[in-house]
């Protein structure tokens, strides 16, 4: 089996004494990031391209929540609440299911650098997106969205039936994701090059980027699901997740189903990012990185760090998003571009307070 | 208006003393030096044969009766305007979006007229100026897309002075002249801007009141922010022409504006948008509607609850010869609106 380079050692288990003490900073932590997540929706239901009072914001979620009755104008109560929270929701569950999707691929291919585009899937996606808008799948009726979730689903086909032949191990299945990834790429320039205006491929591109403006409860109905049980599968496995940690002969003698482990969570992930890119676009740096945050925070076991990654997820992509809207006056910047901006330096820091991980 | 009735006084005091010098009305005289988008094109005789890319390029040599000069086209919209369809169908159509430099070379103009530098250009997908110059085809841009506007930026580029239809009554005139048809341009003139100044009275006449409209020519996903009309582009031409106000305050001519912000602003009218293209489900003006109509926050506008949603041709809200169009499109719609109010 071709083997990476293990970055992320395992670490040792903390010793007895303390043990109680990291299990409450762990609860706190956890108990913070739910109470921040709620409190960053909030935020994102009062702030906006236009200036609504916060009074007529409480007003118009008291009316949806408690049928409270206050009398507010159908048009700011539309905007708060089927504009901004209904996107904030998205983006809480997109961040969740990235992050999540990113722990849980790190710990499987045992590789830090593993992230949810790895499987091909954001390649494939945007072969998928620019099939349908510059060389005209669908004449016109099939979305984006769909277009998008099809390429995904393709090209991760398409890794997944590389990576059986060439070993099915941890290497076997990045390289075929790089190979697939590659493909799917050059496939999407081929299309922009041949066939594009300047104007297709912007706005295909400005979507690729990450593009949270058409998200509406439906799409709150499939995101949040998906994120929900997205993580309540991964939690199920959160051991087989931390024998990994020792390498995939360690958890097979430890007694772990490898073969299925891999099967059940590589596609739990690569459905989880399918779906999340078919809604928003492919959303970088967050899948890559704030596994490695929740990890700072609360260690490597695998019970809290899934949790951990899900909210701080949930909690940055939220906040991404109210700053992409609100930096740029009466323009909206792809959140794409926030997420690297906000979250390399972030993780710089990170990376150098971070000796723990060492 | 001052620089708009001056160059109109200008023209015909030029046309005046053409006609009293020159005993026959308004023939070229070659060489012609033409200025053209920050150079000179010189002719020496009139072209025989032109390869025109644009729409709206196309139609104006059409309606000025050059067909028979016109070699080829290209950069099609949608169909070509009713009572051009037996002419053009007898005109070798090289591509319906950008031919290749060969294929416009095969033909052997003597002229290539384009509409947008995008397509010829300083970066032009079809050929760059330099290279058509270099095989000695003067290349003619519409100064619709150079006068006051940045296309450096790519896309449809950044309009800083708002585009005129002065800027296509010059692109008419420049043909008639290059093609020795004075006379029929002065004709083509004079005859939209009179339809213009009849739309305008009509509108004056209806005693409307600070009416607000909004532009939506398309949207990227059905719900995502749509493409509208900023204030220098075509559509803000149409709207201040009449007295509108266009909700949309920015220099790009098709910028993506959120439906939080539209909303708010809470236009009188809604323009939407009708295309032959099906890039996205929101080019059909269909989807558009329906989006109005079922949207939880679109739905609440004015402009939707009071029936005063205006469907209308795509190309008249860019800088073409169909303006006028869009010019008498939207004065109807004001008409009514202050008839209902």
């Amino acid at each position: 089996m071709f083997e990476t380079t293990p970055v992320q050692q395992p670490v040792q288990p903390p010793r007895q004494s303390l043990a109680g003490r990291a299990y409450l900073v762990r609860a706190g932590v956890s108990l913070g990031a739910v109470v921040l997540l709620v409190g960053v929706i909030a935020l994102a239901a009062a702030k906006g391209e236009t200036h609504i009072p916060l009074g007529t914001v409480f007003q118009t979620i008291a009316n949806h929540l408690w049928q409270a009755g206050y009398d507010v104008d159908p048009i700011d109560a539309g905007i708060i609440w089927n504009y901004r929270i209904s996107r904030a929701m998205v983006a809480a569950a997109c961040g969740a299911s990235l992050a999540l999707s990113g722990a849980v691929l790190q710990a499987l291919l045992r590789n830090s650098l593993a992230d949810p585009y790895l499987l091909g899937i954001s390649a494939g996606a945007s072969t998928g997106a620019v099939s349908v808008a510059i060389l005209g799948f669908g004449a016109g009726m099939v979305s984006l969205s769909l277009g998008a979730f099809v390429g995904a689903l393709v090209a991760f086909g398409f890794v997944a039936l590389l990576a059986i032949p060439a070993g099915r191990g941890a290497g076997a299945i990045i390289l075929a994701g790089v190979a697939g990834s590659q493909l799917f790429n050059a496939l999407t320039s081929f299309i922009v090059t041949k066939a594009a205006t300047a104007d297709e491929a912007r706005g295909v591109m400005f979507w690729l980027l990450g593009n949270l403006s058409g998200v509406r409860w439906p799409d709150v109905n499939l995101a949040l699901p998906v994120a929900v049980i997205g993580l309540l599968v991964c939690l199920w496995y959160s051991r087989a997740l931390d024998a990994f940690t020792f390498g995939v002969e360690s958890a097979a003698s430890l007694g772990v189903p490898v073969r299925r482990v891999y099967v059940v969570l590589i596609a739990i992930a690569a459905s989880m990012t399918a779906v999340m890119v078919s809604i928003v676009g492919a959303i970088g740096f967050v899948g890559l990185v704030i596994p490695h945050a929740a990890r700072f925070f609360v260690g490597t076991r695998h019970g809290f760090l899934l949790p951990a990654s899900a909210l701080i997820g949930a909690v940055f992509l939220v906040a991404a998003d109210i700053v992409s809207r609100i930096i740029l006056d009466g323009q909206v910047l792809p959140i794409g571009v926030i997420t690297a901006l906000i979250g390399a330096p972030a993780f710089a820091i990170i990376l150098c307070h971070g000796r723990v991980l060492r | 208006m001052i620089n708009h009735d001056k160059r109109v006084l200008a023209v015909g005091v030029f046309a005046a003393g053409l006609i009293s010098s020159v005993s026959f009305a308004s023939a070229t005289e070659y060489p012609l030096s033409i200025e053209n988008c920050g150079t000179v094109l010189q002719f020496d005789a009139a072209p025989d044969r032109v390869v025109s890319l644009g729409q709206s390029t196309t139609e104006i040599l059409y309606s000025l009766g050059l067909a028979d000069k016109v070699k080829g086209t290209g950069v099609w919209f949608g169909p070509v305007m009713d009572e051009f369809k037996d002419v053009n169908a007898s005109v070798p159509r090289l591509a319906d979006n950008d031919p290749g430099f060969e294929t416009v070379v095969g033909q052997k103009p003597q002229l290539v007229a384009t509409q947008y530098q995008w397509h010829v250009g300083p970066k032009g997908t079809v050929g760059t100026t330099e290279q058509f110059n270099e095989l000695s085809i003067p290349v003619y841009t519409a100064p619709a897309d150079c006068v006051g506007k940045d296309n450096a930026g790519g896309g449809d580029g950044v309009r800083h002075e708002g585009f005129t239809m002065d800027l296509i009554y010059r692109e008419i005139s420049d043909l008639a002249q290059i093609f020795d048809v004075e006379d029929r341009g002065d004709a083509l003139i004079a005859s939209l801007k009179e339809r213009q100044e009849s739309s305008l009275e009509r509108v004056t006449a209806s005693g409307h009141d600070n009416v607000s409209a909004v532009f939506w020519f398309s949207s990227p996903e059905i719900n995502s922010d749509p493409y509208v009309a900023g204030k220098n582009g075509a559509a803000g031409y149409i709207a201040g022409k009449l007295g509108v106000r266009n909700i949309i305050d920015s220099n790009e001519e098709w910028p993506t504006v959120g439906w939080e912000t539209i909303a708010r602003a809470n236009p009188d009218i809604i323009v939407i948008g009708k295309m032959g293209r099906r890039r996205f489900p929101a080019d059909d003006w269909q989807v558009k509607m329906d989006f109005l109509k079922t949207d939880p926050v679109a739905s609440q506008m004015k402009a939707v609850r009071n029936g005063n949603i205006v469907v209308m041709d795509a190309q008249s809200m860019d800088p073409t010869i169909r303006l006028i169009n869009g010019i008498e499109t939207l004065a109807e719609a004001v008409e009514r609106l202050s008839a209902s109010n």
